[in-house]
């Protein structure tokens, strides 16, 4: 069991507190992890980079200052044994895909976003743990997706925890409550084509897949949805964000909750339950999405 | 009559205390529920519980005599294998309303989600709003009736029992192994009492029933797969 939330906002001021607001009402659904991905909007090019140990930031700064000079950088504790790297790099952003994987290729660093609008906050806990420990620094967002971890799958550690990124399509990130049961053929069919794994989370894999479909393929999100949804096995309802998409999709026996609740004002709110959309509108009816089914929502 | 204010009280401690209250009185109030899971679980006798509030999970769960009258809304499985009694929810519920029900009444004046009345085997249930997909699924027995919009697979392997819907596209939307016909002068007659029960004003005449195709064990077909190339990674 997992929980997942999203929100589409464009004239809600912290869109930020909002999601974890909602996250706050799914503790019951897993408490092991909590992340967000925010998606603002601004130019500079931000990164967001777990070190297993405080040792490490400079190797960290040696790799970023291949790509371009560091601004704004702060280091700081989480919640568990990570340390945790924010700041700004101003490089070229065609590179952002080759700096990701530079990073993610040192075993002690992991990147948890890099990009130009997209920042993803996770530590372990619940949504009060990661409010306490990190200040949820954004500007004007428009929209975020989140999640609470049950870990069933692999180990608990921050770096397997949701949201996931992909080196390959930066400005995506994913959520996932479910389970692949094809993830090893499908990670060996992969790697084949030279797709690379930082972690043994099922997760990663749908992430990398369908950033694999937009980028390589030339795909819309539409149809990588559709493309993931008949090449996934076992459980899944997904959440997609890119920096001006939000799509979901979900397995045919439709075994995971997910709701949506569209205002005509153009504010879409997602929530595995009810209840997770109730800190932003109470009573409202929520219609559950259909089996199978892949829908998008533009910001 | 009496009040109950269950405000940060433990579930155990909310149901210990209904048990204990079931018995002396015949009329309970409770306040500030706060969504609280599992309420009002394997009560028996004849009170009635009224909650000014929203509950949980399992509400009602089963239940064997009592009525339970949630002002709110209720979370997923509200009355799961109840026995008898009546819940009334007077807003909306989750999903999976009434699983495995075996007697009593449960009127929903909301709308409910989806598998509403899966494997139900009696009693009846009534939705005044809309329900999801899969409503009524491998039900075995009992009546349900849906006044409003049906979902996708309605009655979807059925194996006895009888769903009445008002929605005019229900054909469209119907599972396996079951019919959609007019409905009987007799079911008419038990709906017509029920409604006349629960004060509902709506006229019996336009109600469909969906029924199971084959009542009782299913004819078995081989499964053949078929293979569809899947997309190339």
């Amino acid at each position: 069991m997992c929980g997942i939330a999203g929100l589409i906002a464009k004239e809600r001021s912290n869109l930020g507190d909002d999601l974890v607001n909602m996250l706050k009402e799914l503790v019951h659904r897993g408490r092991d992890a909590t992340g967000v991905a925010l998606y603002e909007q601004r130019d500079d090019i931000q990164a967001r980079i777990t070190l297993t140990d405080p040792s490490f930031e400079n190797d960290l700064h040696q790799i970023i200052q291949n790509f371009g000079q560091i601004s704004n950088a702060k280091i700081y504790p989480g919640v568990g044994i990570f340390t945790f790297f924010e700041g700004s790099i101003a490089m070229d952003s065609n590179q952002i895909s080759q700096l990701h994987w530079d990073i993610d290729s040192h075993p002690n660093l992991c990147v948890h976003s890099l990009g130009q609008h997209l920042k993803v906050y996770k530590d372990q806990g619940s949504a009060e743990d990661l409010v306490a420990v990190h200040q949820i620094d954004v500007g004007d967002c428009t929209h975020g997706i989140g999640h609470v971890r049950l870990a069933t799958e692999s180990v608990e550690n921050i770096n397997f925890a949701h949201p996931f990124v992909s080196y390959i399509y930066p400005g995506l990130s994913l959520v996932h409550n479910g389970q692949f049961t094809n993830y090893f053929n499908m990670r060996r069919k992969m790697e084949s084509l030279g797709i690379r794994f930082k972690t043994a989370n099922d997760t990663e894999m749908a992430a990398h897949f369908i950033a694999y479909e937009m980028k390589e393929k030339g795909k819309d999100l539409e149809s990588a949805l559709h493309t993931a949804l008949d090449t996934f096995d076992g459980i899944f309802t997904i959440m997609v964000a890119t920096d001006n998409q939000i799509g979901a999709f979900r397995d045919r026996l439709a075994f995971k909750p997910v709701v949506i609740y569209e205002q005509d004002n153009g504010m879409v709110l997602f929530g595995s339950e009810q209840i997770s959309l109730t800190p932003i509108i109470s009573d409202v009816y929520a219609t559950e999405m259909e089996p199978g089914g892949v829908k998008i929502w533009s910001v | 009559m009496v009040r109950l204010d269950i405000s940060g009280m433990p579930t155990l401690e909310v149901n210990h205390k209904l048990r204990e209250l079931v018995q002396q009185d015949n009329e309970i109030i409770v306040e500030n529920p706060h969504s609280v899971h599992n309420f009002a679980t394997a009560l028996k006798g004849k009170a009635k519980i009224t909650v000014e509030g929203s509950t949980g999970f399992y509400t009602g769960g089963f239940l064997q005599g009592p009525t339970v009258i949630i002002k709110g809304n209720t979370g997923l499985y509200t009355g799961d294998n109840m026995d008898g009694g009546e819940i009334i929810v007077e807003m909306n519920t989750g999903s999976n309303c009434a699983p495995s029900m075996a007697g009593g009444t449960m009127l929903i004046k909301g709308h409910s989600g989806s598998r509403t009345g899966w494997g139900m085997k009696g009693g009846n249930l009534i939705v005044c709003g809309n329900v999801g997909m899969w409503s009524g699924k491998m039900t075995l027995g009992g009546r349900i009736i849906i006044l409003g919009e049906v979902g996708m697979g309605i009655g979807e392997s059925m194996y006895g029992g009888i769903i009445h819907v008002l929605d005019p596209k229900a054909d469209e939307k119907l599972g396996g192994n079951v019919a959609l016909k007019p409905i009987a002068d007799k079911e008419k007659k038990e709906v017509e009492t029920l409604f006349k029960k629960f004060a509902i004003e709506q006229s019996v005449d336009s109600f469909r029933s969906i029924m199971p195709k084959v009542y009782g064990r299913h004819e078995y077909v081989m499964f053949k797969p078929t293979h569809k190339k899947r997309a190339e990674v």
